[in-house]
């Protein structure tokens, strides 16, 4: 594909709405993120103490 | 990025022989070379160093004293030839174009290690009144002798933008992914070894390098997918390699993520140029912010840099300049910290991250197909891919970690002075692959094509990525696990 092609594609693409399954992993992954985290800020303090 | 490089980007993770299994051969190859010193045989010894100078012909000194007769260029002249050998076979492994490439390699070398030279000039180099008074100036840049990966960015970047058409001559050779990957997996066995005097530290940087993977994967990426589907309206094709991107570890985790999504090749292309060149932009600031505001918490710092800079070699190279500007600024205020946990703790960081590309991509490869673009049983995601994708030279890395350790452990006081100098030696080629790794980031950043390709919308979600998200949850992950924990006091 040319240089041109990907520059007008990128500057004309049509907006695709998230689809359910995406909400998902994003919420998905923020969450398990979070409650990982903090589950390894308490591991961490129970190893500093 | 040139359409060569573009193609064998492209191709890299169709070959068998690639420059992952390259770095699995050469890394332990280069190590297993140095370590034959402990049987009181100097393999390596010819390797040259540099020291800082004011006299150029002092510049230069072969790194064992039982080479001493040999003169510092011939040494540098020796280690280029070895590295034309090695890598010269490597490409041909690569079925790439083996005299272009020695030609282009040898151009590249002796340009890049002139940097390297010019950097340890006693003007740019030199930290403490100590050198002051010993090589006879009144000034100085402070930039350490590492400030030599910077002056080999600058020049790569010098001929990316203003001789575009040396950059294509020289680019068989331009290949940083190949340079860092050996560079990493010789770190491997030199950070054994620094663990090895203070293991409890060490397996507290490794229980956090954990943290690192959680925050990369899961609350980077889906931040930064949001945000580019969003609010910038990128397709699904576009967001997710340019998330991986951004979040994860750059080129690589781009190129896995495009195959992983079946998007097409060149959009995990134009991705991993625009994480390149924004790697070459955090390479030049975040060491010195670093400095500046985490010189008393060197792990915050070593861990920041892992996490915010994008690409291995990037961020590799970065731990490298920050660990030189943060030990000359504590050594100033009489703190004298051992050499190698900065840079040790950003390389396990990332390693860490890496070792989680291929499990990522899979998931991703099955939501895809699976209820997205939903694909035929036959052409959904395999558990196959994790082992497709996953970065191969974090095998070598694992190898070299291996035997450095069980030496250290095992070994006698006698003969640690020993591993100490053979770990020396392999460090030397460790160093010449950073400053490789340097000087063709920079020769890969052509901002003015970047520009042309329109890429200006993917640059805006990273900066916003970047600079309103990335490097602040960043400092804060790595502030709260490695807040207080300070590498060893040297000596």
């Amino acid at each position: 594909m040319a240089d041109t092609d990907l520059r007008k594609e990128i500057q004309e693409q049509q907006a695709e709405p998230l689809l359910p399954i995406e909400k998902k992993l994003i919420v998905g992954s923020l969450l398990t993120g979070v409650v990982l985290l903090a589950v390894l800020v308490v591991v961490n303090l129970f190893l500093g103490s | 990025m040139t359409d060569t490089t573009a193609s064998r980007l492209q191709t890299a993770t169709r070959l068998t022989i690639n420059e992952d299994w390259l770095s699995v051969l050469i890394g332990p190859l280069v190590f297993g070379l140095a370590l034959a010193s402990l049987g009181n045989v100097d393999l390596l010894g010819w390797a040259a160093t540099t020291k800082v100078w004011t006299d150029p012909s002092h510049a230069l000194a072969p790194f064992a004293p039982s080479y001493g007769a040999l003169s510092g260029l011939a040494a540098l002249f020796a280690t280029y030839l070895a590295l034309l050998l090695v890598l010269s076979a490597a490409a041909a492994a690569l079925k790439a174009d083996v005299r272009r490439f020695a030609l282009t390699f040898s151009v590249t070398f002796w340009l890049a290690y002139a940097s390297w030279i010019l950097g340890s000039y006693a003007h740019l180099a030199a930290v403490t009144p100590a050198d002051f008074s010993k090589y006879g100036i009144s000034w100085s840049l402070r930039l350490t002798n590492e400030g030599g990966y910077i002056i080999a960015l600058l020049l790569g970047l010098i001929i990316a933008n203003f001789f575009p058409r040396f950059a294509a001559w020289l680019n068989e050779a331009i290949r940083p992914e190949l340079y860092i990957k050996i560079a990493i997996v010789i770190l491997g066995g030199v950070i054994a070894v620094t663990a090895a005097g203070k293991l409890n530290l060490a397996s507290t940087v490794f229980l956090r390098g954990i943290a690192a993977i959680i925050e990369a994967y899961l609350i980077y990426w889906a931040v930064i997918y949001f945000i580019a589907r969003k609010y910038f309206g990128f397709s699904r094709e576009w967001a997710a390699p340019l998330a991986s991107g951004i979040s994860i570890c750059g080129v690589a985790a781009a190129i896995a993520t495009g195959g992983a999504i079946r998007a097409r090749p060149q959009v995990a292309v134009l991705v991993s140029s625009l994480v390149v060149v924004f790697a070459v932009i955090e390479v030049l600031i975040l060491p010195f912010l670093a400095q500046t505001f985490l010189a008393h918490e060197p792990l915050v710092a070593a861990s920041w840099i892992g996490l915010s800079v994008k690409t291995d070699g990037a961020a590799v190279a970065a731990g490298g300049i920050t660990e030189a500007l943060i030990l000359t600024k504590n050594a100033a205020e009489g703190i004298n910290y051992q050499p190698g946990w900065i840079l040790g703790t950003t390389a396990t960081i990332k390693v860490f991250i890496d070792l989680f590309i291929g499990i990522w991509a899979f998931i991703l490869a099955h939501i895809w197909t699976t209820y997205i673009n939903v694909a035929k049983p036959s052409s959904r995601a395999k558990l196959v891919e994790i082992y497709q994708r996953f970065p191969k030279f974090i095998l070598g890395f694992i190898l070299t970690f291996i035997i450095g350790l069980s030496l250290a452990l095992s070994l006698g006081k006698a003969q640690a002075a020993q591993l100490t100098a053979a770990i020396g030696e392999a460090n030397i080629f460790r160093v010449t692959f950073f400053i490789l790794t340097f000087f063709s980031i920079g020769v890969l950043s052509n901002f003015r094509k970047l520009w042309e390709d329109g890429l200006g919308k993917l640059a805006a979600v990273y900066v916003v990525s970047l600079f309103g998200f990335v490097i602040w949850v960043g400092l804060a992950i790595s502030w709260l696990f490695f807040h207080g924990i300070k590498p060893p006091l040297a000596g």
